[in-house]
């Protein structure tokens, strides 16, 4: 997996995870149980700091199809895209990327990896 | 002939479902919390829940800089969402020694359950898990025999009655 693509999944996980935590319901039931969230606005640098270091297409890409799904990094599991369960080409997936390349369903759009 | 009437059975918890031997490891080998969460995710790997353990070490030291997973009496649930993770898992981990983990009482954390899970939006089982474990280990008596027992098999049973009767 290159470093882009790596990025790009760290992106998508931390702002779930932000997400959650500011849905008042799902976060007082963490606290509830005995975890404290307070340091959201410490996920919130860490996030801006790991979109600067993306390249900018990729960035507006991920920023742009986030508005439209809740996962823009799906895997493709066999050669089916996980974000909309449509077959990809046989070439597509099992194409490798590298540098600041990377895959998209020809289908949905969505930026794919292998599991 | 009259049968005898079939005993009735709980049905399964969150959590016995989702306990595994090969995610068990008895004693770790770290004392500090991020080499510990490094020696989770490596095990993750070579039980082939994960094949970028990095990634998943990642989100859970994100989710430890958000607050940190140390709920005090000696436990940790770390716990996260990674893209790269396929299924939901729990791997439960004991140290004898005690880890310093920044627990909300600053005591060493002796029992360590991690739980991960693929990133999806609506997954109510991986927060009913989490209320599990935290019901499972409320009891001192529990904690003190879930360090003691002496395999896997024991570990499940302790487990389990201590969901069931909280």
């Amino acid at each position: 997996m290159n470093e882009q693509l790596q990025m790009l999944v760290a992106l998508q996980d931390l702002d779930l995870m932000i997400r959650e935590a500011k849905d008042p319901e799902r976060a007082n039931r963490e606290e509830e149980l005995g975890f404290p969230l307070d340091g959201v606005v410490k996920l919130e640098r860490t996030r801006e700091r790991l979109a600067k270091q993306l390249d900018e297409r990729l960035l507006q890409m991920y920023e742009r199809m986030s508005r439209r799904y809740a996962r823009v990094v799906v895997p493709v599991e066999g050669s089916v895209c996980l974000g909309c369960f449509m077959g990809l080409p046989t070439a597509a997936s099992h194409r490798r990327t590298s540098g600041t390349t990377v895959d998209n369903c020809e289908n949905c759009g969505r930026i794919l990896y292998r599991l | 002939m009259p049968t005898a009437p079939i005993a009735e059975r709980k049905p399964a918890t969150h959590l016995e479902n989702h306990l595994r031997a090969d995610l068990f490891i008895p004693e770790l080998k770290a004392k500090k919390k991020l080499a510990v969460l490094e020696e989770l995710t490596a095990h993750l790997a070579e039980r082939k829940v994960t094949r970028h353990p990095e990634a998943v070490l990642e989100v859970l030291r994100q989710r430890e800089a958000l607050g940190s997973t140390g709920i005090g009496k000696g436990i940790a649930i770390p716990h996260g969402r990674s893209t790269m993770v396929a299924e939901r898992a729990v791997l439960f981990a004991r140290s004898s020694r005690g880890i310093d983990f920044e627990a909300a009482d600053s005591l060493p954390v002796h029992l360590c359950f991690l739980i991960v899970a693929p990133p999806m939006e609506q997954d109510p089982i991986y927060l009913r898990l989490l209320a599990d474990i935290v019901k499972s280990v409320r009891l001192a008596r529990a904690r003190q025999r879930l360090l003691e027992a002496p395999d896997f098999e024991s570990v499940r049973e302790i487990l389990t009655a201590s969901v069931a009767r909280e």
